[in-house]
This record gives C-alpha cells, sequence and structure tokens, in this order.
C-alpha cells in the first residue's frame, strides 16, 4: 500500500470476526466474513491463515477456485504437495515464506512455484512484494532453510542487537542510546554488505585497523565460537521446520 | 661478496641451503661457526661445500653480510666476542626473535662507532626457497645495505621491510607459522588415516591440499573467506566439516597461537636485554669450549680453567 502498487480499494480481506479487520478497513481496504467472496472479486488471493486452518480454509474455497486465479500461501509448512491437492488440478499455486521486516518494506522474502503457475505468475508475484523488501524465487526445498536463516533469523539479531546494547550499557551507556545505537549499527552494516555486494569477511577485515579495538573484540568473538554457534541456530530452525511440515 | 652465519644451526642451514639452490652464492662464500660440531646440520652444511670452522671470530672476517643464526640470549655475548672484529664494511643480521635493533647497536658501539645493522625475522621454508621475511634498518645502515639483504633473502621467498615495531608480530605469524602447519598437516594426515587412506599418501596429500590453497590465495585478488565460500556447495561435506572447524573455536586457537608467539618474543627481547642465560646452556657451550681449546686435559681438570672470564663463550644455537 505505501509503494502505490495496488490501490486499497482493490484489496480485499476476509476473516471469520472484525477482531482484525479494523486495521484493515482504515487503511481503507474492503473487509468481509465471506471468505467465497474474496476468491469471486480477487485474481489474487494470498492464503494467510495459520497452518492447522488452511486445510479447511481450502476445503471451503474449493468451489470457486478457477483457471484465473493465483492462489499464493503463506502458511509454514504446507507443501506445494499439500496445497495443490486440495485444490483443483492445474490451479495456479504459489508458496511464500516472507518475515517481520516486511511491514516496514524491509523484507526478505523467497516463494516457490506449484506445477500449475508460470513465469508470468512468478514475475507478477516478484514485482509486487518487492515492494515489501528483497523477493526472490527459490526451489520448495530453500523454505525451511529461509525459515531458519531469516524467518527466524530476525529473532537472532534482536538477541544480538540486545547483547550489543546491554555491552554498552555495562561499560557506561544508557539503555536507550545503546539500544538504538545497536539498531543503526546493524542497519548500516546491513546496508553496506547490500550495497557493496562485498564479500562479509572483506568488509570485516576493512573495519580491522592492525593491534586496533576490533580485532581484540572479533577475538573475543571467535573464542566464544560465535561462528559455530549462528550456524547451530541456522540448523535447529531449519530442522524444526521441516519437522513441523511433516506434522 | 662472502655471507658468515654466527651459529650452524637449523636456521644457518636453512639459509644457506636456500642460497645455495638458488644460486645467488656459492658454497665457498659461505662460512658458518659453531662451538658444537655434533650438531646434525654442522656436516650437512659441510657435504654442502660450505666453511664450517669453531671460531666466530674467523667466520666474521671472511664475511661482509655476518649473520646472526644463534638463540636470543646467546646474542650478546656473541657480540662482546666478535665487537673488536666488526668493520665498517659489515652488515651484521641478527635473525634473533625479539632481540632489538638498538639493544645490538648499544652492543656494538663500544667496538664500532657506525655499525651497520639490521634486524630480520625469517622462517624455516627458506630452504626451499619459499620463505617468508621481513627486515628493519637500523641507525647505520644505508638504503643499499637493506636492498643487499632484501635480494638475498628474496632469492629464498618471499622479502619486504617493515618497521622494526612489527617484527614481533611477524615472528607470532609467519616465524612460528610453519609449526603451526606441521601440526595442522599431522592432524589432517591423522583424520585421513581414520577414514582409511595410507599414512605417506596422507600426508602427500594433505600437504599438497594446503600448498595448493596457499598458492590459490598468493594468486588471488580475493578474500580468503570467498575462496572459502567456493569450495562450500550447499550442503555438501566441506560445509558440514568446516562447522566442526567452526565449533571447535579453530579460528581463535589460530589468533590465540599468534598473540601467544608475539608475546613471548617480547619476553625474549628482555632476556636478552638483562643478558640471562640459563645456567645449562652456558654450562654446555662452556664445557665444549674447554674441550676445544686444551684437548690435552682431561674433562676432570677442565675444572682448573677459569670458567667466569669477561670473554663470552661461543656462541651455539641448536
Amino acid at each position: 500500500l505505501p509503494q502505490g502498487k495496488v490501490p486499497a480499494s482493490s484489496i480485499l480481506a476476509s476473516a471469520p470476526s472484525d477482531k482484525n479487520l479494523d486495521a484493515w478497513r482504515e487503511s481503507g481496504c474492503r473487509t468481509t466474513h465471506c471468505n467465497l467472496e474474496v476468491l469471486q472479486e480477487s485474481t489474487l488471493v494470498f492464503l494467510a491463515t495459520k497452518p492447522h486452518v488452511l486445510p479447511g480454509v481450502l476445503q471451503e474455497i474449493r468451489p470457486a477456485v478457477g483457471p484465473h486465479h493465483i492462489v499464493v500461501s503463506l502458511a509454514a509448512g504446507v507443501t506445494l504437495q499439500t496445497l495443490q491437492r486440495l485444490l483443483p488440478a492445474g490451479t495456479k499455486v504459489l508458496r511464500l515464506m516472507p518475515n517481520l521486516p516486511c511491514v516496514v518494506q524491509a523484507g526478505a522474502m523467497v516463494f516457490a512455484r506449484g506445477s500449475g503457475a508460470g513465469d508470468g505468475e512468478a514475475a507478477l508475484l516478484k514485482s509486487l512484494l518487492s515492494s515489501c523488501g528483497l523477493c526472490e524465487e527459490v526451489p520448495e526445498s530453500y523454505i525451511n532453510i529461509h525459515t531458519g536463516l531469516s524467518g527466524s533469523g530476525v529473532a537472532y539479531v534482536y538477541l544480538f542487537a540486545e547483547a550489543l546494547a546491554e555491552g554498552a550499557v555495562k561499560m557506561g551507556m544508557p539503555g536507550g542510546l545503546a539500544s538504538r545505537i545497536a539498531a543503526q549499527t546493524l542497519l548500516g552494516a546491513a546496508k553496506m554488505m547490500l550495497e557493496t555486494g562485498e564479500h562479509p569477511a572483506k568488509l570485516r577485515g576493512d573495519v580491522c585497523t592492525p593491534g586496533g579495538t576490533t580485532i581484540h573484540a572479533l577475538h573475543q568473538l571467535e573464542k566464544g565460537a560465535l561462528r559455530a554457534t549462528v550456524m547451530n541456530a541456522v540448523e535447529a530452525a531449519t530442522n524444526r521446520a521441516c519437522d513441523m511440515a511433516k506434522d | 661478496m662472502s655471507v658468515g652465519f654466527i651459529g650452524a644451526g637449523q636456521l644457518a642451514f636453512a639459509l644457506a641451503r636456500g642460497f645455495t639452490a638458488a644460486g645467488v652464492l656459492a658454497a665457498h662464500k659461505i662460512t658458518a661457526s659453531s662451538p658444537d660440531t655434533g650438531l646434525p646440520t654442522v656436516s650437512e652444511l659441510r657435504k654442502m661445500g660450505v666453511n664450517f670452522t669453531v671460531s666466530n671470530k674467523e667466520t666474521v672476517k671472511s664475511s661482509d653480510v655476518l649473520f646472526l643464526a644463534v638463540k636470543p640470549p646467546i646474542i650478546p655475548f656473541v657480540l662482546e666476542e666478535v665487537g673488536p672484529d666488526i668493520e665498517p664494511r659489515h652488515i651484521v643480521v641478527s635473525c634473533a626473535a625479539g632481540v632489538t635493533i638498538s639493544s645490538i647497536e648499544k652492543k656494538l658501539s663500544a667496538f664500532c662507532p657506525t655499525p651497520k645493522v639490521i634486524r630480520c625475522m625469517t622462517n624455516t621454508p627458506v630452504i626451499v626457497r619459499e620463505g617468508a621475511t621481513v627486515y628493519a634498518t637500523g641507525t647505520h645502515a644505508d638504503v643499499e645495505d637493506g636492498k643487499l639483504l632484501e635480494q638475498l633473502m628474496a632469492s629464498v621467498g618471499f622479502c619486504t621491510e617493515v618497521e622494526e615495531d612489527l617484527i614481533d608480530a611477524v615472528t607470532g605469524l609467519s616465524g612460528s607459522g610453519p609449526a603451526y602447519a606441521f601440526t595442522a598437516l599431522d592432524a589432517l594426515a591423522d583424520g585421513g588415516v581414520k577414514m582409511g587412506l595410507p599414512r605417506r599418501l596422507a600426508v602427500r596429500l594433505g600437504a599438497q591440499a594446503l600448498l595448493g590453497a596457499a598458492k590459490m590465495l598468493l594468486d588471488s585478488e580475493q578474500h580468503p573467506g570467498q575462496l572459502k565460500d567456493n569450495v562450500c556447495s550447499p550442503g555438501g561435506a566441506t560445509i558440514h566439516a568446516l562447522h566442526f572447524l567452526e565449533s571447535g573455536g579453530f579460528r581463535s586457537l589460530l589468533i590465540n597461537a599468534v598473540e601467544a608467539s608475539c608475546i613471548r618474543t617480547r619476553e625474549l627481547q628482555h632476556l636478552a636485554d638483562q643478558e640471562k642465560i640459563s645456567p645449562a646452556a652456558i654450562k654446555k657451550t662452556l664445557l665444549d669450549k674447554v674441550k676445544l681449546e686444551s684437548p690435552s686435559l682431561s674433562v676432570a681438570s677442565a675444572s682448573k680453567v677459569s670458567l667466569f672470564t669477561n670473554k663470552s663463550p661461543s656462541s651455539k644455537k641448536n
């Protein structure tokens, strides 16, 4: 919406209760309690329910799904295979995994296409979602990895930011200021990575004056085996995503 | 040009071997001295055609470039002994870890007003002409003197000039570095053997892998992190292995090692400055000197010889 890609009046959201719909209406979107209405009024349909609710919803909307529809599921752990099984044969289905910072247009999203979805649909989705951040098409097998890296990854960053700030507080800086600076540091570093395209190891080296503060600090991080711990975290979250998908 | 080595141990041998193999110096233009003729390197040097003597003074007289290739605590004693024989033409090159240019110049100034001193830190792979050497020039060493040394050392590997205050760090990194590599190679070979390779093959392949990787890095503009990534296929064997290395704190161990070696080097510098030397080392070198100077005396009567003269015991380097 903020990017002006789609006018609010073209967006229709449905939910069983009004609990969440107020926020949509405030943005100028139309709302309804009828899922079928969404199918009737829209071409591009996002399935944004919790995973366990989804099969029921799919059963409900199946009769109204046609060849012109593009169905994009956001449900974690629900495979393309499952989606395609519960929808009419040949339906254009795609699976999308976003992450939280989409709300500030700095998200990291990956999507995978089902057998019925073609280049046109993929291009449409990518173009639309680029307004929310980085959006890349991937093989379905990467989606769980994306969860471990970036879906959950956002939490790792929050943890790291908190720890940075805490270190600063220990050294005498007020917490609020420390927090803001920590966040800006992460933002700036990430921006440099994305804009320069340079290898993070090289960017790291660029900051390390011989015998200076940075290399002393990095030594502490290496002693704590930070790298391995982070790898463990990504692995654990990915494995959990895989396990949950099987349930 | 002739080159002399005070000390006939591993370093002297490695450099002599490297220089002759590189063709920059004929063996007969090299002299090495040590009181300990029993060192294995002594016979190797002799076999090469290097002039070997037990007299440090002789080495000094027959050299233009004089390498001090002895252990750091011995340096002050060596300088006392050969100081009187140092002439303006001499370029004194100290390879001793942690021994500062100023400490050498101070010692020599008693004998020679403007001694040319260069401090250098090299490493044993000079023996296969893949050494890593840095040097810093002293107060009275000219640019040409530095360049001369650089030419010599460049024939046996990489050589560059640095500020003296970096030399301890160089010691920690490339001075000791080959030892870290040997340790790594031993362990890599163990890994290979564990997984079924014959030892010889495992050693050969491990060494070649490190050699190749080092060469790639030296030839490449890329960061080692990038080169590492290039080897790691998603979900593949290598990344699984690397995770183990990271879990074990591999990187920090290496950082620790370089740091420890550098710090120890600085400690050795203080030992040299205080002219402290272990009693065991003094005892052995003096005893040898006594034996050499008075072959007709039995060891039992050696105690009659004054062991505490002002003259330094001959230098010795293992």
